[in-house]
C-alpha cells in the first residue's frame, strides 16, 4: 500500500516536473519565448561629434614645368624627391637656331650703333656747312645791297644757304632713322635673349620634384611636362566628406589624420579651406585639411581617413544610436513598460561618430530605454532584459 | 468511469514512455523538417524584412536584385525621388562574397546601404550601427566576427563596429553591412593586379595614350576604376499613396523594373526556393506515413498483448464503444507523449542545425492536430481486432 | 419458493452444416433454484464448455428453451436483444485463470462491473470493497493483481463475479490451479456467498477433491445431462 503511494505520487512528480519542463521549455525558446534586451539609462553629458571624411594627399600648388614651345630637351638636372630653391635652374631645353639667331641680332645691334653715330657725324656737318651757308649768304646779300655783288651772285649764295639748310633737315631725319632702326634691333636682341632664358627650365617656387616626365633627348609638344614639382608648404589632404554629413565642418577646426601607411596613428591638423564647388555624382563635400605638422614619409595620393571635431556640447541628452528605430514612418525608441515593449517617438537631433545621437525631445535623463534586442520588437512584446547579447552565435 | 485507457497507460508507463520517445524522435524529426521549411522562407522574408522598403526598383527585364543580377545607375534614385508618391529612394548593393578570417573563409552576403536610409539592419545584438560613411560594418553574428575586429573585403580593412542577427540572404549565408561607397568599390573595383594590369594595357592603346593631348589618359584611367552602379534602389512609398500604383509609374517611365513588397515575396519565397520547398513537403508526407505506420504497428501489436482482457471485458459487458474508445484514447496518448518529446527534442536541437530552423508554434499546433488525426487513424485496425475479439475466448476452450 | 434461477429445456447446439454439423449439445435439462450451487461434471469434449458458454448468453444454441432469473432468454432463437446487458446484470463469471485487468487495482477490477451498470464511481467501489472485505481480502484492496497470491487472485475473481449481485454465476473450473486447501476455500467461498446473496452458482469442475461437496451433480456426456444427487459434504 505503502510503495504504491510512493510510486504514484513518484510518477505524478516526476509527471508534473516533466509537463513544466516542456512548457517552460516552449515559453522559454522559440517565437514564445520574451525577446531578450539590453537596455540603457539616459544620462545628460558632454557630447562631442565629429565627421569623418576619406582624403587623398595633395599638394594644393602643384607643378608642371615644360616648355612654352615645342622642342627637344637638352638636360634635366634633378630627379624626383630633389628639393629645389626657386630659380633653380631644372632643366634645359635645346635651343637649336637660337644662339645664331642671337648673335645675328647682337651684330645688328652693333651695327645699328655704328650707323647711329655715322648719321650724328652727317648733322654735324651739315650743320657747319649750313652756317657757313648762311653767313656768306648774308655777307653777300648786305654787300649786294651797297652794289659789290651783283644780284645773281646774292641770289647764288642764298640758293646755297638754303640748299645747306635743307641738307641738315636731312641728315637730321637720317640720324632719326637710325635711332629708331636701333631701337627695333635691340628690342628683338632682347626678345631673341628672352626666348633663349626660356630653355631653361627654372624652379617657380621652393619645392620638391615629384615626377620626372621626360628625358633628354625627347620631343615635346607645347604643354607637355618635363618635371613636376609641388609646394611643401601647400601639402594638404582633400578631404571628401559625405554632404549629409558635412553641415557642421568650418575652416579652423581640428581634424584628426590617418595615414593609410600608419594605421592607428593619428596626425593632428585642422580644416584650412571647405570648398565651395562639391561633388554632384559622389554626392560630397570636399574639405581641405592641413597638417599641423607635415609627417616625414608620405605619398602623395596616400589615403587618409580624417576625423574631423565639429561640436561639443557640455549638457546634452543623448541615446545609443542603434536605440533609435523607425516605426510607421516615425523615429523613437522603444521603452519597457510593465515587461512589455512600448514605443515612443522622439526628436533626434545629430549622431555622432562614436554612435550616440541627441535627443532633443521626448525623453528625459533617467529614462530606461532598449537600446540592442535579438530581434526587431513590436509594441506590446515581452522581454527579457539581459547585461549582454553579445555572446550569442547565431 | 475510469479511464481504462489512462489507468493502461499509467500501468505500462515505461512502455509507453519508451515507445513514446522513439515515435517522438521520429515526430521531432518531422517537425524539424517543417522547422528547416519555415526558416528558408524565413531567410526569405528577412531580406524583405531587414530591407524595409515598398517597391524595389532594379534593372529593367530582370528579377533582381536576389533572383537575377540587377544594375542601376546610381543616381536613378534622384530621379526616383522626383516621382509623386515616393517618400524616400535609396541605393543598395548585394554582392555575395567570401571574406577571410584568419584560417577560415567567412561567405557573406555584403549589402551596401546607405547609414540612416532603407536597408540598414533594423536591429542590433551589440555595438552601434556604422556612422561613418567608410570602412566599417556591421556583421551578422553567424559570421563569427566580433566587435572590434578588422576584417578585410577586398582592397580596404573594415572595422566591425555592431553586431545583428538573423540577417541573412535567401541562401542563408549571413550579412555584413556596409557603407554604400565601400560596397560599390568592392563589388565593381577590381583587385590591384587587375587594376594595374587594365592600366598598362590602356597606357600601352597608342589610340588612347597620345601624345599631342595632355591629360587625356588621366581622365580615361579615372573613369575606368570609378563605379556608379547599384543594384537595387529602396523605395518608400509616402503614406497615403498606393504602392501597386507608384511601381508602375516607375515602370513605366523610368524604363525600370519595379517590385511591390507582395511580389518580391512572390519571387523569394515562391521562385527561389520553391523545389527545396516541395523537396521538404515530400519528405514530410513520407515522415507522416512512417509515423502513421509505427504508430499504427505498436497499438495493434499493444492489442494482440491484450486479447485475453478484452475477452474478459466483453464477457462481463463492456459496451464495444468503450474498447474501441480505450483504444483510441491509448493511441492518442501514445501520439501525445511522442509528441510532447517530438517537439521538446525539436527544440532543443533546433539550434544545432547550420542553417535556421524556424518552430512556429501555429506548426507545432498543426503538428500536433496531424499527430493526433495519424494515430486516431493508426489505431482503426486495432480497434478492428479488438471488436473482433469473440468474448467466448474467455471461458475456457 | 422463487422461479428457479436457471430453467434449461431440450437445449441443443450443433456447430456447422450439413454432413460436417456437429452437435455438441443434444438436450439439455436442467433447473437451479437460487441459492443453490451444482457441480456440472464431464470429461473433456462432452459439452460442458458450450453449456456453459450457451448459459452465459455468449454463443447462441441452436434448439431448446433456457430462462434465467425467470426471464426467458432463449426459446428457439434469443428473447432479448441486449445479451451484453444480461450477461452484465445478470451472470457473473469465474473463470479458470482469475482474468484479472492487470492495469486496473484490485478494487477498480470489480468495480469496473457496476461502473459499466452506470454505478458511480464512488458507489462502484464502495460494493467492490464490501464484497472484498466479505471474502477476507480487503486487506489487499489497493493492490495490482499481479502482487495477489494465485488464491487471493480468484477470490478478486469471484467476487467480480457477484458484485452485480446477478442471480446466476458460472465457474469454470475456478479451483483448477489451486492445491486442496485452497480449492476447497473457494468452495466454501462459493457457498457461503450463494447462500448469503441467494445466488445460484453453476462449478464446472472435474476436481476430484471438491465434487463431494456438491449436493446435486449434473453430468454431461454426449451432449446431454444427467442428474446425480451429490455427497454434500461440507467442504
Amino acid at each position: 500500500m505503502n510503495r504504491r503511494v510512493v510510486r504514484a505520487v513518484g510518477l505524478a512528480v516526476l509527471g508534473l516536473v516533466l509537463l513544466t519542463g516542456f512548457v517552460l521549455l516552449m515559453v522559454r525558446s522559440g517565437p514564445l519565448a520574451p525577446v531578450r534586451v539590453t537596455t540603457a539609462v539616459l544620462e545628460r553629458g558632454a557630447f562631442e561629434n565629429a565627421v569623418f571624411g576619406i582624403g587623398t594627399v595633395e599638394a594644393e600648388r602643384a607643378y608642371a614645368i615644360g616648355p612654352t614651345s615645342p622642342g627637344r630637351i637638352l638636360a634635366v638636372h634633378v630627379d624626383v624627391g630633389s628639393e629645389v630653391r626657386a630659380g633653380q635652374l631644372l632643366a634645359e631645353m635645346d635651343p637649336v637656331e637660337l644662339d645664331a639667331r642671337l648673335a645675328a641680332s647682337r651684330a645688328a645691334s652693333a651695327r645699328a650703333v655704328h650707323a647711329l653715330a655715322s648719321a650724328g657725324a652727317q648733322v654735324r656737318d651739315a650743320e657747319v656747312r649750313q652756317e657757313l651757308a648762311a653767313r656768306n649768304a648774308r655777307r653777300y646779300a648786305s654787300l649786294g645791297e651797297r652794289a659789290f655783288f651783283s644780284d645773281a651772285a646774292v641770289e647764288a649764295k642764298r640758293q646755297e644757304a638754303d640748299s645747306a639748310g635743307a641738307q641738315l633737315q636731312a641728315a637730321r631725319a637720317q640720324l632719326d632713322a637710325a635711332r629708331m632702326d636701333l631701337q627695333r634691333l635691340d628690342a628683338e636682341r632682347v626678345a631673341v635673349e628672352r626666348q633663349r632664358a626660356n630653355v631653361r627650365l627654372a624652379a617657380p617656387v621652393a619645392g620638391v620634384v615629384t615626377a620626372r616626365d621626360a628625358e633628354p633627348g625627347t620631343t615635346l609638344v607645347a604643354g607637355q611636362s618635363v618635371l613636376r614639382m609641388v609646394d611643401l608648404a601647400s601639402v594638404r589632404v582633400r578631404t571628401r566628406i559625405d554632404q549629409g554629413r558635412s553641415g557642421g565642418v568650418r575652416a579652423g577646426q581640428a581634424a584628426s589624420i590617418v595615414l593609410r601607411s600608419r594605421p592607428g596613428f593619428a596626425v593632428a591638423g585642422k580644416v584650412s579651406r571647405v570648398e565651395l564647388n562639391g561633388d554632384a555624382v559622389t554626392e560630397e563635400r570636399i574639405v581641405q585639411v592641413v597638417f599641423d605638422e607635415l609627417p616625414k614619409d608620405f605619398a602623395f595620393g596616400e589615403l587618409a581617413e580624417v576625423t574631423i571635431a565639429t561640436s561639443r556640447g557640455a549638457d546634452v541628452l543623448a541615446v545609443p544610436g542603434a536605440a533609435v528605430h523607425e516605426q510607421d514612418g516615425r523615429r523613437g525608441v522603444w521603452t519597457v513598460a510593465d515587461g512589455a515593449t512600448a514605443f515612443v517617438p522622439v526628436r533626434t537631433g545629430e549622431a555622432s561618430l562614436d554612435g550616440r545621437t541627441v535627443v532633443l525631445e521626448g525623453l528625459q535623463a533617467g529614462d530606461r530605454i532598449i537600446v540592442h534586442s535579438e530581434r526587431e520588437l513590436r509594441a506590446g512584446e515581452r522581454v527579457a532584459v539581459v547585461e549582454s547579447l553579445e555572446g550569442m552565435r547565431r | 468511469m475510469i479511464s481504462l485507457a489512462g489507468r493502461d497507460i499509467l500501468h505500462h508507463w515505461t512502455k509507453y514512455v519508451f515507445t513514446g520517445v522513439g515515435l517522438g524522435l521520429l515526430i521531432g524529426v518531422t517537425l524539424s523538417m517543417a522547422g528547416i521549411y519555415r526558416g528558408m522562407v524565413d531567410d526569405a522574408q528577412v531580406l524583405l524584412r531587414s530591407s524595409a522598403a515598398d517597391i524595389w526598383v532594379v534593372q529593367q527585364e530582370t528579377l533582381g536584385p536576389y533572383a537575377e543580377p540587377s544594375s542601376v545607375r546610381d543616381d536613378a534614385y534622384r530621379a526616383l525621388l522626383g516621382m509623386p508618391g515616393v517618400a524616400d529612394a535609396a541605393n543598395v548593393t548585394y554582392l555575395t562574397m567570401q571574406i577571410r578570417q584568419g584560417e577560415r573563409d567567412v561567405r557573406v552576403m555584403a549589402v551596401g546601404f546607405e547609414p540612416g536610409r532603407s536597408g540598414e539592419p533594423p536591429f542590433l545584438v551589440a555595438g552601434r550601427g556604422v556612422e561613418r560613411s567608410h570602412y566599417e560594418v556591421v556583421a551578422d553574428v553567424r559570421t563569427g566576427f566580433r566587435l572590434g575586429e578588422r576584417i578585410r573585403i577586398r582592397r580596404q580593412e573594415y572595422e566591425v563596429v555592431g553586431l545583428t542577427r538573423r540577417m541573412v540572404s535567401s541562401s542563408g549565408d549571413p550579412m555584413v553591412f556596409l557603407p554604400l561607397k565601400d560596397a560599390q568599390e568592392a563589388q565593381f573595383l577590381k583587385d590591384n593586379d587587375a587594376i594595374v594590369n587594365e592600366r598598362a594595357r590602356t597606357v600601352a592603346n597608342p589610340g588612347l595614350n597620345r601624345p599631342g593631348v595632355p591629360g587625356l589618359l588621366d581622365a580615361l584611367l579615372a573613369s575606368q576604376t570609378s563605379s556608379r552602379s547599384v543594384n537595387a534602389v529602396l523605395v518608400k512609398v509616402a503614406s497615403g499613396h498606393d504602392a501597386e500604383r507608384v511601381a508602375g509609374n516607375i515602370r513605366r517611365w523610368k524604363h525600370l523594373e519595379a517590385y511591390t513588397w507582395r511580389q518580391m515575396e512572390d519571387i523569394l519565397v515562391s521562385k527561389l526556393i520553391e523545389t527545396s520547398a516541395r523537396q521538404i513537403a515530400t519528405f514530410l508526407v513520407i515522415l507522416a506515413i512512417v509515423s502513421a505506420a509505427i504508430v499504427s504497428f505498436i497499438i495493434y501489436t499493444m492489442t494482440l498483448g491484450k486479447v485475453r482482457e478484452l475477452a474478459v471485458l466483453k464477457l462481463i459487458g463492456t459496451r464495444n464503444r468503450t474498447i474501441a474508445a480505450m483504444i483510441l484514447q491509448q493511441s492518442l496518448g501514445l501520439g501525445l507523449i511522442g509528441f510532447v518529446i517530438g517537439k521538446t527534442v525539436a527544440t532543443l536541437w533546433a539550434p544545432y542545425f547550420p542553417k535556421y530552423v524556424l518552430l512556429l508554434p501555429g506548426d507545432a499546433v498543426r503538428g500536433l492536430a496531424a499527430t493526433m488525426v495519424v494515430c486516431a487513424i493508426a489505431s482503426l485496425v486495432a480497434i478492428r481486432v479488438a471488436l473482433k475479439v469473440d468474448p467466448a475466448t474467455a471461458i475456457g476452450g | 419458493m422463487d422461479a428457479p434461477a436457471i430453467e434449461v429445456r431440450g437445449l441443443g447446439k450443433r456447430y456447422g452444416e450439413g454432413d460436417a454439423a456437429v452437435d455438441a449439445l443434444k438436450g439439455v435439462d436442467m433447473t437451479i433454484a437460487p441459492g443453490e450451487v451444482v457441480g456440472l461434471i464431464g470429461p473433456s469434449g462432452s459439452g460442458k464448455s458450450t453449456l456453459l458458454k450457451c448459459l452465459g448468453a455468449v454463443i447462441e444454441p441452436t434448439k431448446g428453451f433456457m430462462a434465467l432469473g425467470g426471464v426467458p432468454v432463449f426459446d428457439g432463437g434469443w428473447k432479448i436483444r441486449d445479451l451484453r446487458g444480461l450477461r452484465r446484470d445478470s451472470i457473473g463469471f469465474v473463470f479458470q485463470a482469475p482474468y484479472l485487468i492487470p492495469f486496473l487495482d484490485v478494487t477498480d477490477n470489480i468495480a469496473l462491473l457496476p461502473m459499466l451498470a452506470g454505478k458511480p464511481n464512488r458507489e462502484a467501489r464502495r460494493m467492490a470493497v464490501e464484497l472484498l472485505e466479505a471474502l477476507d481480502v480487503g486487506h489487499r484492496a489497493k493492490a495490482s493483481p499481479a502482487e495477489l497470491s494465485g488464491g487471493e487472485q480468484q477470490r478478486v475473481a469471484i467476487a467480480r463475479a457477484l458484485v452485480n449481485r446477478p442471480p446466476i454465476v458460472l465457474a469454470d473450473e475456478p479451483t483448477a490451479p489451486l492445491d486442496s486447501e485452497r480449492a476447497l476455500n473457494v468452495v466454501r467461498i462459493l457457498n457461503r456467498m450463494a447462500e448469503q446473496y441467494r445466488t445460484a452458482i453453476i462449478v464446472v469442475t472435474h476436481d476430484e477433491k471438491i465434487i463431494p461437496t456438491f449436493r446435486r451433480i449434473y453430468r454431461i456426456r454426449d451432449g446431454r445431462t444427467y442428474e446425480e444427487a451429490g455427497e454434500g459434504r461440507a467442504a
